[in-house]
């Protein structure tokens, strides 16, 4: 769907991958920017994900009942693997997190500063 | 607010729109994703790989090693999780230590019969959904990372209402480390077992379409089964 010659599905890609990052850089708790984080990875998959689709494409599974054209496997499969890294990526934060939270009783970036 | 926040944001989203713009549309059949390898996976991938859905065939077949070290990812993000200390130790006496001790104590709030029979309920046919997205997932949506998620969701699940203990004793001590290695291990022998029939590293034996689907089956159940234990677990990390 084109938006002004611009393909919107992109376009709010970017506005989302945007939104992620602003969480990010704004917020001072350390939960809110892991949220901020995952809002970009969500965008970057969607992306990838919707590169992938073709016009009128059935799911690349061949089965009876499904017929070409099909959408590319090859940005599902790597979105796959994208899913799980920022998995583990966000447990290991996660995980931080409580520690932090557990030796200074804040998760907050401004009074984790402040601290001695 | 931090008003240099949004100015960044701004100067990070110029780029990017005007990257997005160059672009082909995201459906036209002539875009370079089309046209690349993708079309001789569309064309060979059921015949050399024996996989209905080519998602699980890139997967396991076509990127293989990328699979493979993906699972090794998640059980490093494990690993890293419970090299932490552990516990609150270094806080001695703080006020937010001693309110969570007091939210563990005797203001715990009940689980609701309600949720916890449902959940009881619901759990079996939970199984039979993750065991089926499993066990079809070559030739129909699924796979072992889906299923692994299902597991992970049910143990989670009766954990809340059961207590993380009952659960934790559903999985032998002794078995522990192993079911959380199962999908690197998979991996590894899949991995030999390929390079003594094909002579590659993870090759498949392209002609023997029984051994090939043994093989990813045998893939698929270490990935659900090392990703389920290691998703729980984590989970259960969160908690304590």
């Amino acid at each position: 769907m084109l938006l002004f010659g611009l393909d919107l599905d992109y376009v709010l890609v970017v506005v989302l991958f945007c939104v992620g990052l602003y969480m990010l850089v704004s917020k001072s708790n350390l939960l809110k920017k892991l949220l901020g984080l995952n809002v970009m990875e969500t965008a970057v998959f969607a992306f990838i994900v919707t590169s992938g689709m073709i016009e009128g494409g059935d799911p690349p599974i061949l089965v009876a009942g499904t017929a070409a054209p099909y959408a590319s496997p090859i940005p599902q499969a790597m979105v796959l693997t994208g899913i799980v890294v920022a998995v583990s990526v966000t447990a290991v934060a996660l995980a931080l997190i409580v520690q932090i939270h557990a030796h200074f009783g804040t998760i907050e970036v401004d009074e984790l500063k402040e601290l001695p | 607010m931090k008003p240099w926040s949004l100015l960044l944001v701004l100067l990070v989203a110029l780029p990017l729109v005007v990257g997005v713009v160059n672009l082909p549309p995201h459906d036209a059949p002539d875009a370079p994703i089309h046209t690349g390898v993708g079309v001789r996976y569309l064309a060979r991938g059921v015949e050399e790989t024996g996989n209905k859905n080519l998602v699980t065939a890139v997967l396991l077949n076509y990127r293989g090693f990328d699979t493979f070290f993906e699972v090794v990812v998640i059980f490093t993000a494990l690993a890293a999780v419970l090299a932490l200390p552990r516990g609150s130790a270094a806080d001695p006496g703080g006020a937010p230590a001693a309110a969570a001790k007091a939210a563990n104590g005797s203001d715990i709030v009940p689980v609701s019969p309600v949720v916890s029979y449902v959940v009881r309920l619901m759990a079996p046919f939970m199984a039979m959904f993750a065991l089926a997205m499993l066990f079809r997932g070559h030739v129909t949506p699924g796979g072992g990372f889906q299923a692994a998620a299902v597991f992970a969701a049910i143990f989670i699940a009766l954990g809340l209402v059961l207590g993380p203990t009952r659960v934790a004793e559903l999985v032998p001590d002794d078995w522990r480390p192993w079911l959380q290695g199962a999908a690197p291990l998979a991996f590894a022998l899949i991995a030999a077992i390929g390079w003594r029939l094909t002579g590659a590293f993870l090759g498949f034996p392209t002609d023997d379409h029984t051994a090939q689907e043994a093989m990813g089956l045998f893939l698929e159940v270490g990935i659900a089964l090392g990703g389920g234990v290691i998703l729980a677990r984590l989970f259960v990390e969160m908690e304590t």
